[in-house]
Order: structure tokens, then sequence, then C-alpha cells
């Protein structure tokens, strides 16, 4: 158990959120332009077009700026924004996954290289040789999706790992494929969208073409990203697509990321059959974020869909593990919790708050719900997913009762021992303003 | 705290997939290149503002080149960052996680402002490359934010040495902070000590850059022996700062740590010295000095880098947390996936910078 990072009325959730979408448009970018560039820059040597190389030139400039400082930088930033929201998720996938990462890592490396020589050789270098720089920076940049989507994909389904702990069995589960052959279609898609911001910002040369070339890589890469998509959906264990039908929000997200898609698919046609002349940098840079927005209903979808937990079977949205993981010879916390009290497992609990009395009660209660309820609750009033609205006046032996029915609903089971619970409800009381229970029952239920 | 045998309990329990040692060394050997390469930011950027301001043409053209490649620099010293961040966080988890929570908008901090930082070099790289004059002021904002960087990185790796200070820093006031606005642990002799070098590994790196330079026929030789000696200079003064500030650092290292009699700081400071005396020769052919210099400039930071490890080590023995008793499954699969892909990986790089090597001669033909 760690420390409690608590952002009042807007949540942790929505600032891990906040750079994790921001960061699949330069993280995907990375991946799917350099394809467009290798199949660019093959064209104008082909077909000796010198104005294509310029657009190139631009093009990776913008590349390494874009997704080598903020796309690099909000990498980093998930890991973060992971650590001091979640840390326990964030050390399991690493504990799990370190190799993963650090295969990724040797992409990133190769990648950084490859795209610098890239730019700082253009003509300077025999153009095959120069040709072959840009193809093995797409090759290794697409080879760290196909490693980072294996363990996305094992935080949504972890498969056969939940029975033997094992790196490829978690790796290669059952959204695995759909969720890499979606992601390779999109980076295609957001290749396509943003090279028609670059070639909006030209004044002349190969503008049309380089439109052209965007409306077609786009509209392939989106069309190939709906029939995956289908494919993924359908590979969504029953506690997502419970979810999906039952959490409001969440179909919200979802038809958002639907109707984005088909306004994104008619921008890539208009593009494709030479219609885009009225694609400027400012009309480009708007379908970014109409992308963006898709983004958002996409991501936001995945993300809700496997609650209560962060890494099904396995740990529950507030970090407290939730089953037996036989194959590492863990238990569930739940269990030792109910038991032995959670104030009194936790490391950093000073002495005289590990157990419940008549002095301390309203500290440890508070204590309580932020280490099971934060995760994905603000506790103001007009707040995100705020427990004061949703349990408005609630008084303290009602709350009581909801925390032994959490079970019933997506949320993790309330863990403690008799008096941690009746001590949680209580602060819940509070924060909602009901009526509160007097020491004596929260500390011995009388 | 009470019970010294708190941080075991804070392990993760999935446990390592490999021997500890090897996670360490490769945070280690990770953790030396990515500071060379900050060093080489941070030189870099004080240089090319000097250099923006000075009155000499061949200063501003210096700042020219050092704009841009030290655009490249930030961008290599933040992919090498990764790397020791994700070792750090499989031995070291409890430390590194505490105090990341500790200080959680700090971190957030420490993103936007190397966002900004590295942004605000690449707009003084390109209106210097335009020709615009006013882009100094770009220059002093990348330097600001990489110092804040700078300074909160540190505290966020002193506080993780403190175990015994969290519980203090969590519920000392009347309420529990949750806040994430806590930053508890800064040490100046510390901090100097990681800055200091910056100037060191730049001024060498000037150096090299007049001996890879001096092949080519379009060159000015003057300017170039200009920019060696500047460098050789930088260096030598820095190395002389560097070495003071150490000193003075360990002076203050609470005795309980016998960092003193540590073999790997001796290792450190002799090294040091050897780098000190080789700059000081190399006054009289800087160039024909500057792979010399840096050899001894990556084996000090890198057995510094060793004697760093060595020294959380000692601050962790009273916990008695060792990472070499961190619970192992071994996964070999995983394991050989990553040390093929390393071992091609090195392959690729060595070949592509083969390339920019060569093509930064001009023997290339285009």
């Amino acid at each position: 158990m760690y420390p409690i990072f608590e952002i009042p009325v807007v949540g942790g959730p929505i600032l891990m959120a906040a750079i994790a979408t921001f960061h699949i448009l330069p993280s995907h970018l990375a991946t799917g332009a350099f394809w467009m560039t290798y199949f660019i820059e093959r064209k104008a040597i082909q077909e000796d077009r010198p104005e294509l190389l310029e657009f190139l030139k631009k093009f990776s400039l913008s590349i390494l700026i874009f997704c080598f400082v903020t796309g690099s930088l909000t990498g980093v930033g998930i890991w973060f924004a992971a650590t001091v929201i979640s840390p326990r998720a964030i050390s399991g996938l690493i504990h799990t996954y370190v190799w993963g990462w650090a295969t990724e890592w040797v992409f990133f490396v190769i990648e950084i290289v490859a795209i610098y020589v890239y730019y700082y050789t253009f003509g300077k270098i025999a153009p095959k040789l120069h040709l072959r720089i840009g193809f093995i920076y797409a090759v290794a940049a697409w080879l760290s999706m196909v490693i980072i989507t294996g363990i996305l994909g094992f935080m949504m389904t972890p498969g056969k790992w939940l029975a033997t702990g094992g790196f490829f069995d978690g790796f290669f589960n059952p959204t695995y494929w759909p969720q890499l052959c979606f992601r390779t279609a999109m980076m295609f898609a957001i290749a396509g969208t943003y090279a028609a911001v670059i070639a909006g910002a030209m004044k002349n040369g190969g503008r049309d073409t380089i439109r052209k070339i965007s409306g077609r890589w786009g509209l392939g890469g989106l069309a190939a990203a709906g029939l995956f998509a289908f494919w993924y959906y359908h590979s969504l264990p029953t506690n997502a697509m419970e979810n999906l039908q039952s959490i409001a929000y969440v179909e919200i997200m979802y038809k958002l990321a639907i109707v984005i898609a088909v306004v994104m698919a008619i921008y890539f046609f208009l593009l494709a059959i030479g219609q885009g002349r009225f694609v400027n940098v400012w009309v480009g840079s708007l379908m970014m974020v109409v992308l963006l927005a898709g983004v958002v209903g996409g991501e936001s979808t995945r993300e809700f869909v496997r609650r209560p937990y962060l890494i099904p079977g396995y740990m529950y949205s507030n970090q407290i593990i939730g089953h037996d993981f036989d194959a590492r010879s863990i238990s569930s916390e739940v269990e030792r919790f109910n038991s032995k009290g959670l104030l009194a497992s936790h490391p950093l609990v000073p002495t005289d708050l590990k157990a419940i009395t008549e002095e301390n009660y309203l500290k440890t209660g508070e204590i309580l719900v932020k280490v099971e309820c934060l995760a994905c609750h603000t506790l103001e009033a007009g707040g995100r997913n705020s427990l004061a609205d949703i349990l408005d006046g609630i008084d303290a032996e009602s709350a009581y009762y909801l925390l032994e029915d959490l079970e019933r609903t997506y949320m993790p089971p309330f863990a403690g021992a008799g008096p941690e619970r009746r001590a949680a409800a209580n602060y819940l009381a509070v924060v909602a303003g009901g009526e509160t229970g007097t020491a004596d029952w929260v500390v011995a239920g009388e | 705290m009470g019970n010294e045998l708190f941080l075991q309990t804070m392990r993760d329990p999935l446990g390592v997939p490999f021997y500890p040692i090897v996670f360490q060394g490769l945070s280690v050997m990770t953790f030396a290149l990515h500071i060379i390469f900050v060093n080489l930011v941070v030189g870099g950027t004080i240089v090319a503002i000097w250099g923006h301001f000075s009155q000499h043409e061949w200063m501003r053209k210096l700042s020219r080149s050092l704009a841009r490649i030290t655009t490249i620099n930030i961008s290599i010293a933040i992919v090498l960052g990764v790397a020791p961040l994700l070792f750090v966080q499989v031995v070291y988890d409890p430390l590194w996680y505490s105090s990341n929570v500790i200080s959680a908008w700090w971190t957030m901090v420490f993103l936007a402002v190397l966002i900004i930082g590295a942004l605000s070099m690449y707009v003084f790289y390109l209106r210097r490359k335009g020709g615009q004059q006013r882009a100094g002021l770009f220059g002093l904002i990348t330097i600001c934010c990489l110092l804040v960087a700078a300074t909160i990185i540190h505290a966020l790796s002193m506080q993780a040495l403190h175990p015994e200070l969290w519980q203090g820093w969590i519920f000392g006031g009347t309420d529990m902070d949750t806040s994430g606005w806590g930053l508890h642990a800064i040490e100046i002799g510390r901090l100097f000590h990681f800055l200091a070098p910056a100037l060191v590994n730049t001024g060498i790196f000037l150096m090299l850059y007049a001996w890879y330079f001096e092949k080519r026929d379009d060159v000015d030789m003057m300017e170039l022996q200009l920019v060696a000696n500047l460098g050789r200079k930088l260096a030598f003064y820095a190395a002389l700062v560097t070495a003071l500030v150490g000193l003075w650092w360990l002076l203050f290292l609470p005795e309980s740590l016998s960092f003193m009699t540590d073999p790997t700081i001796h290792s450190g400071i002799l090294l040091s010295l050897i780098l000190i005396a080789v700059l000081y020769r190399a006054g009289r052919a800087p160039s024909q000095y500057a792979l010399l210099c840096g050899l001894f400039s990556f084996l000090t930071v890198f057995i510094m880098t060793i004697s760093r490890e060595s020294l959380r080590m000692a601050y962790l023995k009273p916990f008695s947390y060792s990472i070499y008793d961190y619970p192992q499954t071994t996964d070999w699969g995983s394991t050989i996936l990553f040390l093929a892909t390393f071992l091609a990986g090195v392959g690729v790089v060595v070949y592509l910078v083969r390339i920019a090597f060569n093509a930064g001669r001009g023997e290339y033909a285009a």
C-alpha cells in the first residue's frame, strides 16, 4: 500500500485520461507516419518529384518535434500519472512486463536515432540509402506498437496469465490480435490526418498530391479500423459487454467514437477524390481535434469497460488485490483486510491510527474512504463521480449497509474489518451531509 | 516508524522476472548514458545562450550549431531516461512510488517544464536558423525549465532515500496530506554535483566537435581551434569546480553511511583527478586530446553512477532493504526477447550512427 494522491473535484483518473488520450496522437503518428513517408519518398525518387521531398522534410521535422518532444514526454507522463494515481497497478504491470517495456524501449532508441539521421541526411546521402533509413524507422516504430499492445490488451483481458502467471500467456491475450490490427489501421488514419495538416501549410508543389495520399491512407486506415473494431468488440469479455450496456457514460463515449469515425470518413473521402482544396492548415488542425475527440470516446470506453478492475481477475480499481493468484502464491487482500483490518495492514499508517478508537474514528474513516474510493470518486459536491452527490444526505447506518452490498454493482467490495466499515460509513455520511453515527456505534457497533 | 522491515512488505508480490542484479546493472548503465546526455543538454543550452549574446561571430555560429545539436540531445536524453525510470521501479518500487505520490503534482510540473523547455529550445533553434536575433528569450526559458526539472527529479530521488520520514510527511499535520504538493528533500551539494558536470561534458563535446569537423575541407580551421580551446578551458575549470563541490557534498554526508570508505567513490575520485590532469595537458592541442578526454569523462560518469547506486544501498541498510533478496520468478522467454532485441538494436543503432558520422564529414556523395 502507498500514500494517496487526491485531486479534488476533478479526480485522479481524469489526469491519467487526459495525458493518455493526448499521447495516442503522437504515439500512433510516430508509428504510422513513416510508412506513408516511405511510400511518398519512393514515389518522389521514381517520378523525380523534388517537391515531394520538400514536403517530407517539413513532415519529418514536424514529427520530430510533435512526436519526440510532446509524444515522448507524454509517454513518460502516462507512467508518472499512473504512478501517482495507481502505483500498485503500474507496479503490477511493470513487474509482469518489465522485459516487454525494455524491449519496446530498444525500438524507441532505434526510432529516435533513425529519425534524426533521416532528417539530417536529406540530400546528403544516396537516395536509396535514405529511403532505407526511413524504412528502418517505420519497422522499429511499428514493432514498438506490437509490444505495447500486448500490455494494453493484458489490462483488459489477462487471459491465461491468471492461471499461469506467464509473460506470453498474458501478452497474447484474447484481445491482443484485434487490438493490434485496430491500432495498426488507426495509425494510418492518424498519419493521414496529420499529413493533410502539413500539406495545408505548403504553398505550392506537391500539395494536391499529398492531400490525395492523405485521404486515401486515412480512408483505408479508418475502414480497416472499423472492421477490426467490430472484431475487437466481439472479443470483449462478458463483464466488459455488461459495462458497455449498463454504464450511461460508456455508452455515450462509444457512440461519440462511432459518430466521429463517420465524420472522418467523409473528410478522408473528399481528400482522396481531390476535393480537399478547402483543407488549409486550420481546417486540417480542426480535423485533428475532431479525431482526438473520437480517440477520447474510444479510450474512455476501453478504460471504463474493465471496471471494477485495473487488472481483471487480479487487482481491483482501488489497487486492492481482489483474488487469490495461485500461480504466484498471492492471496486475496480483501479477505486479509476483512479479518485483520486494512489500517493494521497498511505500512504507512501510524501506530495510533491502526486501531479505531473514539478519538480517531473520524480520521481513520477518512483514510479508509480515501484508500478505497478515490480511485474512481471525488468527495466534493459537484465533483466528478462525486460521493457527496451520489450519496446525497445518506446516514451512517445506511452507508454501512451500502458498503456491504458494493459487490453487486460494478464496484470492488469494501475491504476492512467490522469497525473499519462503520468508520468508513460514518465518514461517507459526513461527506454526504447525512446523519453521522456516534463514536460508540463506530467503535463498538452499539 | 517502529517497523524497520516495512519496506519489504511494500514490494510488489508479483516479484521480479529475472535476477535483481541484472536490473540493477541495466539501471546503472542506462542512467550513466542518460545523465551524459542531460549534461550535454544543460551545458549545451548554457553555451548556446552565451554564444547568442556574444559579440564574436564564431561564437554566434557555434551557438546556432549547439542549438540544433541540443534539440537532438534533448530527445535522446528523454528516451535514454525511460530505461532507468523503468528499472528503478522494478527493484526499488516502494521507494520510487512513495516518493512520487507524496510529490504527485511536482511530477506533473516536471513533465510540463520539460515540454516547455524542449519546445522553447526548438523555437530558439528555428528562429536562429531563420536569422531572427530576438530568440535569446527562448534559450533562457529552456535553461530555467531545465533547472526546475533537475531540482524536482533530484528531490524525488532524495525523498525515496528517506523512508523514515514518509510517515511524518503524510501524517505529520492535523490532516492527512494527500495534496501531492509536498517537496521535502533537497540536498544542495548533491544537486550541484549533478549540475556542474554539465559544463565539463559540454566542454569536452566542443573539443570533439572540433576534432570531428577539422577533417572537412570546407571549414574554417581558425574557428575550430577557437571552439576547441573554449571547450578545453570550460571543461577544465568546470571539472575543478565539480571536484570541489563533490568534496563539499561528501563532507556533509551523514557519517553513518560510511560513504568515505566506499571503494567506488575512491575510484570515482581517482578518475576525476586523471580527467583533470588530461584536460590540463590538453591545453597544448585540445582537439587531439578530445577522444581521450571523452573516454575519461565517460568512465568517470560511469563509475560515479555505480557510486550513486552504492550510496543508495547505504541509505537503505537500516531498513534491511536489499534488492538481492527481492522475490524472483524467472521468466526466460521474456528475458531472451529483451536480450535478443537489445543486441540487434545495438547493431542497428551503430549502423545508423555510422551513416550520420560519414555524412556529417561529407563522405557520402548525394
